[in-house]
Order: structure tokens, then sequence, then C-alpha cells
């Protein structure tokens, strides 16, 4: 059940995030806003590699520990499509 | 963080500065001929939890009851190991030996330009890695810890040895194993010890010493995650200031099946934990968990801690 709306590209990365970690979770599922780590989704940073992995072979830019905004980038879906939107190479 | 947390931070590592200096102001051999006294008081006033974990341990790693004997003995012998660790830390390694066991395997691997992931215990000090590094270790070396562990670790270097300051990658965060991975890619170490974690990580237990104990999923998880081969490690006390670093090839690389993870992982955990028991029956005084290891009491066990807070504050996990 998700009260906000998904743009497409957050739908996009719902998949590719379910894909990538064998979610039970179906992708329509991930409240774009919610907290994908901890209490949310309730990923940690094992999952966060493999994200960023996915992402990378996806989208053709790499997430960079250095970035100091990984906190925001990944504090949900929304901020994570934001991300790579912005960054993506393809 | 809070403004308490923060002043309770800087107490402590005043604190730290003005043992160390202490220390380094009587040197070493008077530092050491404190340790008996101080291991006495330690042992005497050892909490009744605590002197039973400690005897049960002993009990099965040395295959019949200990005497108060082999109790003073393990307290003295993690005593030494903090002492050392100050000198080591900061890079006061004159009058120290240190055998080097199995070292090949690792360099041939570094120079090769490939990382590896080591992996520890709660056994010896791993601190002695630390003379290495100095010697001509060639890569980075950075410890992985638990949040709460790698802030005193953090404010124990800035103390000792400022150029490690900010090695330390804590676990848990959604960086965490970005962070792994690009000191890997770079042909560095990642060190982490896989025999203890804090409440709440996923626990397997595994045949250890007799009989089952809990031991964490996460290092050999991460491992499978990172995809880089493993190494186990082990800085033996051997006696005063004498140490055995051994190196031992753990897993060219562990690769988990996701339809059967779980026993996958408990493979992995067992094997671990074999070689870790053999470890602990050739060396039972360096066995560093001073608490319920298998959780086999009653009573809900103290949180994992060393025992006294000061050697706490610089035991690493």
């Amino acid at each position: 059940m998700s009260v906000t709306s998904t743009v497409p590209l957050e739908a996009e990365l719902a998949r590719l995030i379910v894909e990538a970690l064998h979610l039970e979770t179906a992708p329509e599922e991930i409240d774009p806003e919610a907290p994908l780590f901890n209490e949310g989704l309730g990923l940690d940073s094992i999952d966060a590699l493999e994200i960023a992995l996915a992402i990378s072979r996806r989208y053709g830019f790499q997430l960079r520990s250095d970035d100091e905004r990984n906190h925001r980038i990944f504090a949900s879906l929304r901020a994570l499509a934001a991300h790579v939107e912005k960054h993506r190479t393809r | 963080m809070t403004a308490w947390t923060r002043q309770k931070e800087r107490g402590s590592l005043a604190a730290l500065r003005l043992m160390t200096r202490l220390v380094f102001a009587l040197g070493w051999r008077a530092g050491h001929a404190l340790l008996r006294p101080i291991t006495a008081y330690f042992v005497l006033t050892a909490p009744a939890a605590q002197r039973r974990a400690v005897r049960a341990y002993l009990a099965r790693a040395l295959g019949r009851a200990p005497g108060l004997r082999d109790v003073f003995r393990l307290y003295f012998v993690f005593a030494c190991t903090m002492l050392d660790r100050v000198f080591l830390l900061a890079g006061r390694s004159a009058g120290y030996a240190v055998e080097v066991v199995g070292l090949e395997r690792l360099d041939a691997r570094l120079r090769a330009g490939q990382g590896v992931i080591l992996l520890g215990a709660h056994l010896g000090s791993f601190e002695v890695l630390r003379v290495l590094a100095g010697a001509d270790c060639p890569v980075e070396i950075r410890p992985m810890m638990y949040e709460e562990n790698a802030r005193q670790a953090d404010a124990l270097f800035n103390a000792l040895d400022p150029a490690r300051a900010g090695s330390v990658i804590a676990l848990g965060r959604p960086d965490t194993m970005l962070r792994a991975r690009e000191c890997l890619e770079r042909g560095g170490i990642v060190g982490l010890l896989g025999d203890r974690a804090p409440r709440g990580e996923r626990m397997l237990r595994v045949p250890f010493l007799g009989a089952a104990a809990p031991f964490p999923a996460g290092p050999h998880l991460l491992a499978h995650v990172l995809g880089a081969p493993v190494m186990l490690f082990f800085g033996l006390w051997r006696g005063p200031r004498r140490y055995e670093l051994r190196f031992e090839p753990f897993a060219e690389r562990i690769s988990l099946d996701r339809a059967d993870r779980p026993a996958a992982l408990a493979e992995w955990a067992a094997r671990y934990a074999a070689r870790l028991e053999a470890l602990c029956r050739a060396h039972p005084y360096n066995w560093f968990n001073f608490y319920d290891f298998w959780g086999e009491f009653e009573d809900p066990p103290p949180s994992p801690s060393a025992p006294c807070p000061a050697a706490e504050a610089a035991a690493p996990r």
C-alpha cells in the first residue's frame, strides 16, 4: 500500500532492487519515501553494495564511498532515484 | 551525537593519553612488573558471571577442571596484550620479537595487486599486525568494526597513531561495503574478527570446543559479497614481548549458493570455528571473550566485554 505516487524511474529502481536482492516484496509495495535501511525496507550494508553494483551496471556510473551524501542518497527510494537521474550516463 | 557523549569521549580520550604517557615514562619493564598485581585485582574482583564464563571456557579448552592458576594466567596474558597494544600502536616495537608464520601466501597476493580479507578472532592481540604494517607492508590495512568499537578505536588511534585515525571502516552503515570494496580494489587489506557480534546480529550455532556456540554470519556473508580471498590471522602471545603472527589460507573465495544460503553460511562458520578451536587448545590462555560464549547459563549474559573498562576501550572487534 503506497500513499505517495511513484515516478517512472522510482518504479524502475524498485524493480532493480527487488531483482538484485531477490526480495519477497513486490516492487510497487516499496514506499518511495520510506527509509530503505533498518526500520524501513530493512536493508543492510551488504544490500547497499548489491544495489550499488546493480546501479552501476544499469545506469553506467559508480556510487562511491567518499561521497558524503551517501546517507541522504540511500535514505529512500526517492532520494536514490534523484541521485541516479542526476548522474546516469545511460 | 549529543553533547554528553561528545564530552564523555573527550574525557576518556584524555584519560587514555594520560595513561599512555605514564606507561611510556615508566617504560615497558615497569609497566610489565605492575601487571601481576593488576591481574590479581581483576581476578579477585571479577563478577560471578564472568568468573563462571571464564572457567567454562578453560574447562573446554584445557580438557580438565581449571584451577585458580589457569584463571590467573588467562587474565595475565590479556593484561600483557593490553600493555603491548599501547606500545605497538605507538610504533614502539623495539624489544618485541614477532615470529611471522605463513606470510608468503599473503605477500604473494598483495604483490599481485589482489586485495585480501583478513579474518581474525579475539585470540591474542591483532595489534601485532602493526609491526608488520610498520615494517614494509606495501598496502593499506583497514580494520572493520562495529560502530561503538569503531569510535573507541578511532579515539585510540588519535591518541597513539594519528596517521591511522580514520582508517577504521564502521560496520552497518549504507556505505560500509562500498568502502571495503574500494579498499580491496586498490589491492588493500580489510581485517575483521569473526567470533563476536553485538546483540541483534545474525548468529549461527556451530560446534566449538565440544558444544554448539553462536558465531556471527556477517563476516562470511561479507566475504561472499566482496568476492576477495579470505585468510585467517592470529597474533598469539607466546611470552613477554614475544608473539607469533600467523596467516593461514581460509577460502579462495566464499561463494554462497542462494538456494541454500543458511546451510552454506553455517558451513563456513563451522570451518572457522573448527580452526579457532584447534588454536584455543594449542594456546588456551589467548582467548579474550570473557563472557558466556556458548550462552549456556541461565541468567542473561552481560554484554560482551573485556574485564576492565580501560581494556574494553582498547579492545577492537
